[in-house]
């Protein structure tokens, strides 16, 4: 006996769950999680973080230690470039897994649709780009607020890192929706490279054509003023946020996406991406020309002079602060000379050579006036004995463009003078010559002509430099007239000075 | 008398067995990827050409360095099989299958390398037996990745992860490999020498790797590992 039950099961009401926003957000949480696991972002990105919390806690020479901000903020463009190459493969890949794995027919079925995972991809790369602000921001903000900071940074310049790990993000995820194939995303970025080469030689590195490189980089180090540097930083990162809108749009439509909202906002930074390419590609301006050539040719109508201990100290606006280093420099200088050059007060100018922008570094001609010294944008490190060397070179020779062309034994006398006072001058002696030698002749460099040292200049130098400096400070001012007489011989010198007269005679300059 | 003739069978077997394998495995191997990764190599190359050798020997060697990576990037591709685990128990060795999945790709790999040293003008051509040392060193290098991640992991296809690896990797190099040993050097310069003998012992090193990654690893932990458990109760 058994009895039958005949029940019907009500049918269960599903709740049509229509996906939200947050679930978009939930899902590209997610998928950055997942990016990490992928060895190459995780690899960049340690390495990127690791090298520059590196760089910032141990520089590599004193330089560091006066950044000019307006370099500082292009410096930080190029390291974000490695993540987004990462990026940009693994996020294609994280894209397509789907189908690699085949299971895009049990995904499809899932209440989110196409275009919403599409989004979700793109969205991944957001956590990484906020990552990116951080570091360079950091980083800026680090070097900043160094006593020794100078001049203006650009929040254009300091964008284009982020933007470009958004870019390639968002460029991975468009390659994955518009060629759904394992290989096509490492070749696509050999094949960019290739392109962007041809692009740049094609084309002679015209300005248009160079500013539609994500990351635009100069030739020349040299530090301008900020007002001169003539990037269109405004317009590129324009440029960037609406490539980055296009690649992401782009591959939220090509993900399925139809709606007239995307289709207009594809629109939208079609317009802006054009609009950013069109500005930035102006090149240099006729004003921007005249201002440099200004700055260069004629500094004196641009910069502000300070008087500090009888000296005159003129410097661009931004350089200002940073006269009082000079300052010490010439004081330590004229305190270990004699005769009138130990009160001589001098005109320190700064120049900068600006006409050819940032294309190419060049050298400026050296004053021809009497007790003027020249000084450059750079300053830390070797910048300090080369401006030291000037300084003496200077009171010595009367003029830095005599001083270019002593060949004598006054060398000595400027050598000793220059390094004497620095806490190492053996270093310092190093630093300041070419070959970074400490023995032979060398060329010595200033921040004009170079100064020319014989061997046995040098030696007679590094003996000087190895006693006690206030022995050699007493003969230096006791015998300031000889020292500094032209025609003076490098034996005539080590004898007034107490060293080792060098043996073979005199010997020629390196010309 | 018995041994040899026993050996002359199995070598016979083996002819047997190369000649009924060729076909199938020459329709797996990856074509469109080697193909794509060959065209684009060649349009970097053609770029000097097309340009009238603007940039020079060093864009021209360049460019034709971008050519092998894209080539190599298609060849980290060659050693997937997605029936890797249905033919892992076959009497047909692994180093056998690779061999004639090797094969068809280096005359292939051969005769592209000469079309792409051809399209750069001879005007800023880099030392071509220097260059082909580099290129084969980054070919086997791919190589050797595709059958390190086929030797170290369980995934059928893994030439993506391989690529992608390789692609970061040959970027790194550039950018940080250690000055005292310069391996990326301009035509003309007075390290290429060394550098190029650097580039055979990497060349070597890969074909190292390559051939002790090739056997089926008998008692490998991976391969015994559990399969993982399903996330979700279907399975799916």
């Amino acid at each position: 006996m058994s009895a039958v039950l005949e029940t019907t099961v009500p049918p269960v009401a599903v709740p049509e769950r229509r996906p939200t926003w947050a679930d978009v957000i939930q899902l590209a949480r997610f998928e950055a999680r997942q990016q990490l696991w992928f060895l190459p972002v995780f690899a960049t990105l340690v390495l990127y973080v690791g090298y520059t919390v590196w760089r910032l806690l141990f520089p590599p020479d004193g330089m560091a230690a006066y950044p000019a901000l307006q370099d500082v903020d292009r410096a930080t463009q190029t390291g974000p470039l490695l993540l987004g190459i990462a990026l940009f493969v693994c996020v294609n890949r994280a894209a397509l897994r789907d189908r690699r794995r085949g299971t895009d027919r049990q995904v499809d079925a899932a209440p989110m649709e196409p275009w919403r995972r599409t989004l979700a991809h793109v969205l991944s790369v957001v956590p990484y780009a906020v990552l990116t602000a951080l570091v360079v921001l950091g980083s800026f903000t680090w070097q900043a607020l160094k006593p020794g900071a100078v001049g203006h940074g650009s929040p254009a310049e300091l964008a284009v890192g982020p933007l470009c790990v958004l870019l390639f993000g968002a460029l991975g995820v468009l390659a994955a929706r518009l060629i759904p194939s394992s290989f096509a995303a490492p070749l696509l970025v050999v094949g960019l490279f290739a392109g962007a080469l041809f692009l740049s030689a094609g084309t002679g590195d015209a300005p248009w054509s160079r500013w539609l490189s994500p990351v635009v980089t100069e030739n020349s180090g040299d530090t301008l003023p900020s007002d001169l540097i003539g990037r269109p930083a405004a317009w590129h990162a324009l440029y960037l946020t609406g490539l980055v809108l296009l690649a992401a749009l782009g591959a939220v439509l090509a993900g399925g996406g139809q709606t007239r909202v995307l289709k207009a906002g594809l629109a939208g930074a079609l317009a802006l991406t054009l609009a950013g390419a069109v500005a930035q590609s102006g090149g240099d301006t006729p004003q921007l020309r005249a201002a440099r050539e200004r700055a260069s040719v004629s500094p004196e109508k641009e910069q502000t002079c300070v008087r500090r201990e009888g000296s005159t100290y003129c410097a661009f606006p931004e350089w200002t602060p940073r006269t009082a280093t000079w300052a010490k420099v010439v004081d330590e200088v004229r305190s270990l000379a004699g005769g009138a050059a130990h009160t001589q007060p001098l005109l320190v100018r700064q120049r900068v050579e600006a006409r050819y922008g940032l294309d190419s570094s060049s050298a400026f001609e050296p004053f021809a006036d009497p007790h003027r010294v020249s000084v450059g944008a750079a300053w830390g490190g070797n910048r300090v004995p080369e401006f030291s060397a000037a300084v003496a070179s200077v009171l010595v020779a009367g003029a830095e463009k005599k001083a270019g062309d002593m060949c004598d034994g006054r060398m000595v006398t400027v050598m000793w003078l220059a390094l004497a006072w620095q806490d190492d001058p053996m270093q310092s002696l190093r630093n300041v010559r070419l070959d970074d030698s400490l023995s032979g002749s060398a060329i010595v460099l200033s921040p004009t002509n170079p100064l020319r040292m014989t061997a046995a200049q040098t030696d007679v130098v590094r003996e000087l430099l190895g006693k006690p400096k206030g022995a050699v400070e007493a003969a230096v001012k006791a015998h300031w007239t000889e020292l500094t007489a032209p025609k003076l011989t490098t034996a005539d010198a080590a004898r007034l000075l107490g060293a080792a007269v060098p043996k073979g005679g005199e010997d020629k300059c390196e010309s | 008398m018995r041994e040899l003739t026993r050996a002359d069978a199995g070598r016979g077997e083996v002819r047997g067995l190369v000649r009924e394998l060729a076909g199938p495995v020459f329709r797996t191997l990856p074509w469109r990827a080697v193909a794509a990764g060959s065209l684009l190599g060649l349009v970097a190359a053609a770029v000097p050409r097309l340009s009238d050798g603007a940039g020079g020997p060093w864009v021209a060697l360049n460019l034709l360095r971008a050519a092998v990576l894209a080539h190599a990037l298609a060849l980290a591709f060659l050693l997937d099989d997605r029936a890797r685990h249905t033919t892992a128990a076959v009497p047909t060795r692994r180093p056998l299958r690779a061999a004639l999945r090797l094969a068809p790709v280096i005359p292939v790999t051969a005769l592209w390398w000469t079309a792409a040293l051809l399209l750069v003008p001879s005007s800023v051509r880099p030392p071509t037996g220097a260059v082909t040392l580099e290129a084969a060193a980054a070919c086997a290098l791919a190589l050797a990745g595709a059958a390190l991640a086929v030797r170290l992991s369980d995934e059928p296809r893994p030439g993506q992860s391989v690529a992608g690896a390789l692609l970061v990797t040959a970027v790194l190099a550039v950018l940080l490999w250690p000055d005292r040993w310069p391996l990326f050097v301009a035509p003309g310069d007075p390290k290429w020498a060394g550098a190029h003998e650097r580039w055979a012992w990497l060349l070597a090193a890969a074909l190292l790797v390559l051939g002790a990654c090739l056997p089926e690893p008998t008692h490998g932990r991976l391969r015994h590992r559990q399969p993982r458990r399903p996330l979700t109760p279907s399975g799916a």
